[in-house]
């Protein structure tokens, strides 16, 4: 449940997003162009970026909420993970998912390690615990970010091009995943990948300068006079076939 | 090398640095109390042994600290100026003539430690102005701030009679050299401090350590965490300094090397980083403690002799790899 009011972000002065309100019970696919404010949607999301209006996400202010509260409801998967730190292991990444269920200054408890083994098992990459983050192939790192995700249990996921730098076979089990990620999660899905999108099948916001449209089914988006209405470039299907 | 014979020599040398010195200890009297060997071994050679672990965590931990904060290796206290800061302070203190006490504190300690807090003041408070890659310009700001520093300094030494020159002189290339319990005591229970701080603060300087975005979604504080940190390090660093001056390098250097014997993630190494500190100190002490030199070396110029091409070393190893 995600609620925006008049949500406004500014980077110097040149509106990104402008006065959207929009109230999402369910999942969402966010689509747009390149420079669009998809990203920056998400960010503001997360109260990782200023911006001007409100978000709230179950009835409650994302500012007022405190920042482990907010990290129980909310995880974001950036679509690439910048790493320091060249020795952490996935399997050490994964348990920090767990950081806001933790009490503070104490170790992560048996029960915490178990919810990350068990999604590392779920994931099938339990075979990449003891790798460095940094050892990872794309693919693989975007799943031990979704495996992060997992761990932490929370109520909403957010995925920004989780496909944009995968090959097509990488990109199809990534796909799958998100896919059953709806089942127990409300899945914010941000892409460029339309065919990603129709395989998710979420309602979508479209997202072209600075202001929005939304389509509550997939008949009303996937058609190629509106696609070809929004992106202003001609449609003629084919992808990767994701099921 | 073997990592596990690094960490044991470095003991072994711990083991044996009290008994080296100008004056060889005879071995008879050490432990008979009330000898002049006695006391020379109990009041001057062991103090100054846990003085200089104590200062060697201390270095060690503030620049593994300040390296993970900032996601940088090149971040520590001593780059960043607020030592060079420490040493205006105290320098200012000296050129006054204040040699009294102000609350029962030595007023070019004070001086000193008040130099340290305000550089970090300065830079907290100058970072704001910073926009973009923020961190690469604290850094030049640091960098701008010691030189500024050694210039007043410079100018200080112009104005100042032989006298203070000389305890200037002294002070600015660092010294380990103390008499009797009080400094190592207050040194050591200051590095425990700093210790205990940044080990409750493991998990978040884990994610810290990952990137800001990370640890804040991951629900730290990034903001509060690191001036909580900052700070506690900053007291420690400018304590330290105000006693012994600056000794550079240390919280470059070990860090580094904790590293490599271990690679494992940060909250693992910040216990092996704060023992190796300490022997890697004591083990520059030792060193010119042993040479025949007239007078002793001071320790900061030994670590910057070590640390001087390994800093080089490190920047031409980091821009390979950019």
């Amino acid at each position: 449940m995600i609620r925006l009011d008049s949500l406004t972000v500014k980077y110097d002065d040149k509106s990104i997003l402008a006065n959207i309100s929009l109230s999402v019970e369910s999942h969402l696919t966010i689509l747009g162009a390149n420079g669009s404010g998809k990203s920056t949607l998400a960010k503001a999301l997360c109260n990782l970026i200023e911006y001007e209006g409100s978000v709230s996400i179950y009835g409650q202010d994302i500012k007022e909420l405190s920042l482990k509260e907010r990290a129980k409801l909310l995880s974001y998967i950036p679509a690439k993970l910048e790493v320091y730190d060249p020795y952490i292991s996935v399997e050490e990444f994964v348990l920090l998912g767990r950081f806001a269920h933790k009490n503070n200054f104490l170790d992560y408890s048996d029960k915490d390690k178990k919810i990350a083994q068990n999604t590392l098992e779920f994931l099938k990459i339990s075979n990449l615990k003891e790798h460095t983050l940094n050892s990872l192939s794309s693919g693989e790192s975007q799943l031990v970010l979704i495996a992060g995700a997992l761990t932490a249990q929370s109520k909403i996921i957010i995925l920004d091009e989780p496909t944009a730098n995968l090959d097509p076979h990488n990109a199809k089990k990534v796909a799958q995943h998100i896919k059953g990620l709806k089942d127990y999660h409300q899945v914010i899905l941000i892409t460029h990948d339309l065919h990603l999108a129709s395989f998710i099948d979420s309602p979508t916001l479209f997202i072209k300068d600075s202001s929005t449209t939304y389509f509550d089914n997939k008949a009303e988006f996937f058609n190629n006079s509106t696609l070809a209405k929004l992106y202003g470039v001609e449609f003629e299907g084919l992808a990767v076939k994701y099921e | 090398m073997n990592k596990y014979l690094v960490w044991f020599l470095l003991f072994l040398v711990l083991l044996a640095s009290p008994f080296i010195g100008a004056i060889s200890l005879n071995m008879s009297q050490v432990f008979v109390s009330g000898t002049l060997h006695n006391s020379i071994f109990l009041d001057l050679r062991v103090p100054r042994v846990l003085f200089a672990f104590a200062a060697g965590s201390i270095l060690a931990l503030s620049g593994l600290l300040f390296q993970t904060l900032f996601r940088n290796a090149l971040m520590t206290p001593y780059t960043l100026g607020i030592s060079s800061g420490a040493v205006l302070g105290a320098g200012i203190a000296i050129k006054l003539g204040l040699g009294s006490l102000v609350f029962g504190i030595a007023a070019i300690s004070l001086f000193g430690f008040m130099g340290a807090i305000l550089t970090v003041l300065l830079l907290i408070y100058l970072s704001k102005f910073l926009k973009h890659s923020h961190f690469e310009s604290l850094l030049l700001l640091g960098i701008s701030l010691s030189l500024f520093y050694t210039s007043a300094i410079m100018v200080i030494f112009y104005l100042g009679d032989a006298m203070q020159n000389d305890i200037l002189l002294r002070f600015t290339m660092g010294s380990l050299s103390i008499i009797g319990w009080v400094h190592p005591t207050s040194v050591a229970i200051i590095a425990v401090i700093l210790f205990l701080v940044i080990y409750l603060y493991r998990y978040e300087l884990q994610l810290l350590s990952i990137s800001d975005e990370s640890a804040q979604l991951r629900g730290v504080n990034t903001k509060r965490t690191t001036l909580i940190l900052l700070i506690v390090s900053s007291f420690a660093i400018g304590t330290l300094v105000s006693i012994s001056g600056p000794i550079g390098f240390v919280g470059l250097i070990v860090p580094h090397i904790v590293a490599k014997l271990h690679p494992v993630t940060v909250n693992k190494r910040i216990v092996k980083t704060a023992l190796f500190g300490g022997f890697f100190l004591v083990f520059c002490d030792t060193l010119t403690r042993s040479l025949q030199t007239q007078s002793e070396l001071p320790i900061g110029i030994v670590t910057a002799l070590i640390g001087g091409p390994f800093f080089i070393y490190l920047i031409i190893n980091r821009s390979k790899k950019a």
